[in-house]
């Protein structure tokens, strides 16, 4: 049973975490079921959480999971979808509020490149570069060593600086 | 061609990340929608688990101590005479009769091992069917039991042991016919007790209502007009 110590931490990274899912699913609709299930077990699971250690990346880490079993889920039935196309994988990022100036152009370039880099690339800039979190954090959140979280990091930049380069020759 | 993202440091890409990469906040309907989600508290009671913790190592020690607590037999020594052999009565019940033999073919040796001889026996009738005989420790003398099984599936037990010291209980006693046994009843069970000379007869079924008296009276007559237990020694 969570405590009201535990519920109050946890509720400050709602903002986060739905940003977070939101880049992962691109669907606000998605992110909101994504978050929702979240916190439903991070509270069932509370107990399994170990005070003083790294509340944001345990949470990062069962989002991120549970994003996994959805997708999963999901690939599954959308095999067997009698049209064959998964609706789910249109990007929201068009829909974004448009705002003017180069600003604008910059926000559509960098999202979208980003929604094109690979999950586990989008995952690691996200937290490490964008929540600012630790390595050893970003580590637990994806379940690997720090060194990989080093790895993806570098590979992740060189893809994302490849993408940004071709949509500046556009 | 120069463009925007050629000269990006990775520390300049990170920045850019941070500065320029929209960060959206959880819509006002997602946070009611967590905030409702959180379960209800149940009121924690500290003193419950230690006093679980204690109840429970409290019943452990109870159930390890209690077979060697000194247990409450009854001073009168045909009460306690009556009490062992409705144990063994029952003992009989749970495990079956384990000798079922021919009375009259183990009876050498049964008065070997108990001391007790039967110059006359009953060996069943229309009512009653032997199911076997056996010897029996009861109130630290050795004696002999018969059991017997009536005509709706009730075992009857006879026990006779010498007991030269037990006499039977006067408030007790009811007449049956020209006899005057006890009628003792001793946890769930009614019992016929008499005494043979140097040897004390108990009778022995769970026939307890009075609706049945009848037809144990009928028991204890056929039993104690047709055995004759003798000490043997």
């Amino acid at each position: 049973m969570a405590d009201a110590e535990f519920e109050r931490d946890v509720l400050l990274h709602i903002d986060a975490l739905y940003n977070f899912a939101l880049y992962l699913t691109r669907h606000p609709s998605e992110a909101d079921d994504l978050v929702q299930e979240t916190y439903l077990r991070a509270f069932r699971f509370s107990h399994r959480f170990q005070r003083g250690t790294h509340l944001r990346a345990w949470l990062f880490q069962i989002l991120r999971n549970t994003f996994f079993t959805f997708y999963r889920i999901r690939d599954r039935e959308a095999a067997v979808a009698e049209d064959g196309v998964p609706d789910w994988d249109v990007p929201m990022f068009h829909d974004a509020p448009d705002e003017d100036g180069k600003a604008t152009e910059t926000h559509t370039d960098l999202e979208r490149a980003m929604r094109r880099l690979p999950e586990e690339f989008r995952t690691v800039l996200l937290l490490a570069e964008v929540e600012g979190m630790p390595l050893e954090e970003v580590a637990r959140a994806m379940s690997c060593p720090v060194g990989t979280v080093k790895s993806r990091i570098f590979r992740a930049k060189e893809r994302l600086r490849g993408l940004l380069r071709d949509y500046d020759t556009k | 061609m120069t463009g925007r993202y050629d000269d990006l440091s990775d520390e300049e890409l990170g920045r850019r990340l941070r500065a320029e990469l929209p960060r959206y906040a959880a819509p006002a309907h997602l946070r009611r929608a967590v905030r409702d989600s959180i379960p209800a508290r149940v009121p924690r009671l500290p003193w419950l688990t230690p006093a679980l913790s204690a109840m429970a190592t409290a019943l452990v020690l109870i159930l390890f101590f209690v077979p060697g607590l000194p247990r409450l037999v009854p001073a009168d020594p045909a009460e306690r005479l009556v009490r062992a052999v409705v144990s063994e009565h029952t003992r009989t019940l749970l495990w079956g009769a384990r000798r079922a033999d021919v009375v009259l073919a183990t009876l050498p040796e049964l008065s070997r091992e108990t001391g007790v001889s039967l110059t006359r026996s009953f060996i069943g009738d229309d009512q009653l069917t032997l199911v076997g005989a056996e010897p029996v420790y009861v109130d630290r003398r050795r004696g002999i039991a018969i059991h017997y099984r009536d005509s709706d599936g009730h075992l009857v037990s006879y026990v006779a042991v010498p007991a030269p010291g037990v006499t039977v209980p006067d408030h007790e006693r009811v007449s049956v016919d020209r006899y005057r046994p006890a009628l003792i009843h001793d946890s769930g069970f009614a019992a016929w007790m008499w005494r043979q000379g140097e040897m004390v007869c108990v009778i022995v079924s769970d026939r307890v209502s009075n609706s049945e008296l009848e037809t144990f009276k009928g028991y204890f007559l056929r039993l104690r007009a047709a055995t004759e237990p003798l000490s043997a020694y």
